[in-house]
């Protein structure tokens, strides 16, 4: 048969089989799981834009503010700010120890609003002791958040466990179904069968997690500062999110395949389920050589932020959360496809082998 | 051109610790060929090795020339209709059918023209619109039946293929079978309906616990079991001398005289020296109506070969 006829019935195969795999009921969780940092960042949007629209009657300009020192006293903070936003005192005295000898302050915090920050003033007797401006969005702080997001949740959890849906489903589901005989029995070559139902696997799962992870993407971006977004956009914005949608996509070619080659493999899917999130997340402390066997040593090399790691964080997280050796961008492409076509192969000598026996007649 | 024959050399199948079928040897010739057994006897696991849904631990399966493990080649001549739905859930009649013919890699237009004589051949245009989740199981038969036959197959494999259908469908896909058996195709069903396997059969294959009892055409199978003596049917009007004459005979072992005495069962040990001495009888001024083997059929060498359980 020639190869043109095999393309088009690989085509044919992944048209049929993507209804299956978009409209299944096994499908719904995953929908959830790239949808999930979305509602996150879209309540975080909306609570900002809400307070900003509530304190912009009351805002504080900028001088005024600036104009406070640390040892002013509250009415004269009160006196050059006006009423702040948010006033509170403390019920009661709080003990303080100064040396060995205990004594009782009284604190009040205040807080303003310039139209884009938020100050904090903390008072203690009376007198001003500490004043802190935190913009109300950062962009900043918040790309380093999605990029969080996108490196802990969506590599390591929401396309490590979609893709194990989707990919075990696509022929261990039809096993369970009683459906599989069905594309056993046209005249095409099991590698045909493979090939098509990878594709269409690896469209949906792309489709999926790409869209929701450009749709955070642009939730997070959406209530940000007009200005700053532009400026994003014209240096490294484009950059970004090509880079992050590359890394999504390679998520899914790579577990793709790992998932589609052990749901032929293997009849219970919690085992490789569990042993392959095992062995990505010790990657970053694995030797050099074994940390090229793992989907997530190439992707996180393509992420264009690195994620935040707090300083004080337990030294296992760190160590669990700490990215391998990053190769270039070339090599890391290039090794996942290498990878990838390994694990395909190894699954088509599978698929040849695979017998179906929904039980003894 | 392909060998014209279904070949099983020496196969055997197990499932883990479970015997499927053991050293099968068969040489299935084009025409209605019917598997029968009781249930877990190994007829569903002859099929699915023909299909290649299974492979066989020992031995070679040859279909007309083909092998199972090349399923590229193999289903373009071969058509199975399972036990089980295949249908995806949601899909109606006839996209079932289609897609079938589209995998196959026929274009639309042929795939669409296809599928409406497959669906006409089994009496399922009216209801090809609706989903298939929706059909009788006699409805479901015939969607399964019009999706094996619709590429035209060399090969028509079936599991129970008559179960659930009404006596006139019935009626018409038996006539499907012969037609198919006519144009020198192999139409391998399975069934337990041992009057249906009578009426259709060209050939049949007694399997019990994986390995074949028997196979051929009802009548040299039967010839062959020697253990039980044959049975006939006579007619005539002087029954009762008839009998006693042919108790004269050393191979007659048992005669019934039936009720309105116009009627003898016999059981011969020998069909020939029966025939003989039958043609004796009848000659010497006696005559004889009708003579027909009582138990020249399924049930019947189902009862000798295998058991009375079915």
């Amino acid at each position: 048969m020639i190869t043109g006829a095999r393309v088009n019935q690989t085509w044919t195969i992944a048209r049929l089989q993507l209804t299956r795999v978009f409209f299944s009921k096994r499908s719904f969780w995953v929908y959830l799981l790239a949808l999930f940092p979305s509602v996150i960042f879209f309540g975080h949007g909306i609570e900002s834009k809400i307070r900003s629209d509530r304190w912009a009657s009351r805002a504080t300009p900028i001088a005024k503010l600036e104009a406070i020192r640390i040892g002013d006293s509250e009415e004269e903070v009160l006196q050059r700010a006006g009423f702040p936003i948010n006033d509170h005192r403390n019920e009661g005295r709080r003990r303080r120890v100064r040396g060995r000898e205990e004594q009782e302050v009284d604190r009040r915090y205040m807080m303003y609003f310039d139209g884009r920050s938020r100050w904090n003033l903390r008072f203690e007797d009376g007198i001003l002791q500490s004043k802190m401006s935190r913009p109300l969005l950062n962009f900043e702080e918040d790309r380093q958040v999605f990029a969080g997001v996108f490196q802990y949740f969506y590599l390591r959890l929401a396309i490590f466990f979609g893709c194990l849906g989707i990919f075990m489903n696509l022929f261990r589901g039809e096993m369970l179904d009683k459906t599989l005989h069905f594309w056993f029995l046209v005249p095409a070559r099991r590698e045909v069968l493979l090939a098509g139902k990878y594709l269409a696997g690896l469209i949906a799962s792309i489709l999926i997690f790409g869209t929701g992870a450009a749709l955070c993407f642009g939730i997070m971006i959406w209530p940000q500062d007009a200005a700053e977004v532009s400026a994003f956009w014209q240096s490294y914005g484009a950059s970004h999110m090509f880079w992050y949608a590359a890394a999504a996509a390679l998520a899914c070619v790579g577990y793709g395949s790992v998932f589609l080659a052990a749901g032929l493999l293997l009849r219970n899917p919690i085992i490789p389920a569990v042993t392959i999130l095992f062995w990505e997340n010790i990657n970053g402390v694995l030797p050099a050589a074994l940390q090229k066997l793992s989907v997530l040593y190439y992707v996180q090399s393509l992420c264009p932020v690195p994620p935040p790691m707090e300083a004080d964080a337990p030294l296992l997280i760190k160590l669990l959360a700490s990215p391998a050796e990053p190769p270039s961008a070339a090599f890391a492409i290039l090794g996942l496809l290498g990878v990838t076509v390994l694990v395909l192969w190894a699954a088509s000598r599978a698929v040849r082998r695979l017998e179906i026996n929904y039980g003894i007649d | 051109m392909s060998a014209p024959e279904v070949v099983f050399d020496e196969v055997s199948k197990f499932y883990g610790e479970v015997l499927g079928v053991n050293r099968v040897t068969l040489r299935i010739p084009p025409g209605i060929t019917s598997l029968v057994g009781p249930n877990g006897s190994g007829k569903t696991t002859l099929m699915n090795l023909m299909a290649g849904l299974i492979y066989a631990d020992r031995g070679v399966v040859t279909m007309r020339g083909l092998s199972p493990r090349d399923p590229e080649n193999l289903m373009r001549i071969l058509g199975y209709a399972t036990q089980y739905d295949a249908a995806p859930r949601g899909v109606t009649g006839f996209d079932f059918v289609m897609t079938g013919l589209l995998l196959a890699g026929f274009s639309a237009s042929e795939a669409s023209q296809r599928t409406q004589r497959a669906l006409e051949r089994v009496r399922m245009t009216e209801a090809a619109p609706r989903k298939v989740a929706s059909y009788s199981k006699g409805m479901r038969q015939r969607i399964r039946l019009a999706q094996a036959i619709a590429h035209d197959p060399e090969v028509l494999v079936l599991d129970e293929p008559l179960n659930g259908l009404d006596p006139l469908v019935r009626a018409e896909t038996i006539a499907l079978f012969r037609e198919f058996s006519a144009l020198g195709r192999h139409v391998i069903l399975s069934s337990h309906v041992l009057q249906e396997v009578d009426i259709i059969s060209d050939q049949v294959i007694l399997i019990a616990n994986g390995m074949i009892i028997a196979e051929g055409e009802i009548r040299s199978v039967r010839e062959e079991i020697h253990e039980h003596p044959s049975q006939f049917l006579i007619r005539c009007r002087d029954a009762a001398r008839i009998a006693s004459l042919l108790f004269e005979q050393d191979h007659i072992t048992q005669i019934q005289i039936q009720d309105d005495r116009l009627g003898l069962l016999v059981m011969t040990r020998s069909r020939r020296e029966f025939s003989r001495a039958l043609t004796r009888i009848s000659l010497s001024g006696h005559p004889v109506e009708s003579v027909v083997p009582a138990d020249e059929n399924m049930g019947a060498l189902y009862e000798y070969l295998i058991g009375g359980d079915r």
